[in-house]
């Protein structure tokens, strides 16, 4: 293999990789904010005039 | 019966992206001229799309709030979610585009970035819809949605400006492969790959645009219960 074909591969699977960290970090994001969601509907319901930010 | 729908509806999402990437990888042949870097394209290419399709779910949603919002305040709400949720997730897929487009560009053309106008009306598109983002997480007040809708049908409009700038002008970025000047198209290994990347990431897209529209969707809920709350108390 020579030097331009292992730079290729290299930035191949760079692009590759980029791609799932940022699909799978927003995926990860919006999985605290469902969960954040739960425990704010919860606390709402149990202390109406409390709201936690 | 939802949650099993919902299963099955992931398990073949992640059987798609699976094969997807079987056939980017081992079944699409190399690029005679770029080589193996050329098959960024399978999910450079796909990221746009998608990014499109939300961009106009986004605009479908802002320009829905600006009809209901006087006469059908809950339809209006909805739409807002489906505004709010197609621009954010469209900005993900945005981002994977601006990406991934520099790293091939590094080894393809020699250079990470360029001002042609492909490149600059992206990068002007994402800088939008950013800032309806940030609009939207900072503004206060009852005309935030009003003033994010707006933008975002005005933000809409660099969508068909990006998609035509390689043909509007002469750009870096390469000559429109489909649907272009006689002689443009690709090997058929290589059409079969980028659409079943193409479906692959939409099922995807699809998956977290509902989970994101299910997300602000509660966060409204939770406020209309908390105002209620106060008018009673």
């Amino acid at each position: 293999m020579d030097q331009a074909a292992i730079l290729d591969h290299q930035f191949l699977i760079a692009a590759y990789a980029v791609t799932w960290t940022i699909q799978l970090g927003y995926l990860a994001f919006l999985g605290m904010k469902w969960r954040a969601q739960k425990r704010e509907q919860a606390r709402v319901r149990q202390n109406p005039r409390q709201r936690a930010n | 019966m939802k949650k099993a729908a919902i299963g099955f509806y992931v398990g073949v999402t992640l059987a798609l992206m699976a094969w997807g990437f079987y056939q980017a990888i081992y079944v699409a042949p190399n690029d005679a001229m770029q080589g193996e870097i050329f098959r960024i394209i399978y999910y450079h290419v796909p990221s746009w799309a998608v990014a499109f399709i939300f961009l106009a779910v986004s605009l479908a949603g802002s320009i829905g709030f600006l009809a209901f919002r006087r006469n059908f305040p809950n339809r209006a709400q909805v739409a807002d979610a489906w505004a709010v949720a197609g621009a954010e997730v469209g900005v993900v897929f945005l981002t994977v585009g601006l990406t991934t487009g520099p790293l091939w560009g590094r080894r393809a053309w020699g250079i990470w970035w360029t001002w042609d106008a492909r490149l600059t009306t992206s990068l002007v598109l994402w800088l939008i819809y950013v800032s309806y983002l940030l609009l939207r997480r900072f503004a206060a007040g009852p005309q935030m949605q009003t003033l994010a809708a707006v933008l975002g049908i005005f933000g809409a409009l660099d969508v068909p400006i990006v998609y035509m700038s390689n043909r509007w002008w002469r750009t870096q970025h390469p000559a429109p492969v489909f649907g272009g000047s006689s002689g443009s198209g690709m090997d058929k290994t290589m059409v079969g790959a980028l659409m079943w990347n193409m479906l692959a990431w939409l099922c995807w897209g699809l998956l977290i645009l509902a989970l994101r529209y299910r997300v602000e969707r509660k966060s409204q809920l939770i406020e209309a219960e908390e105002a209620q709350q106060a008018l009673e108390a």
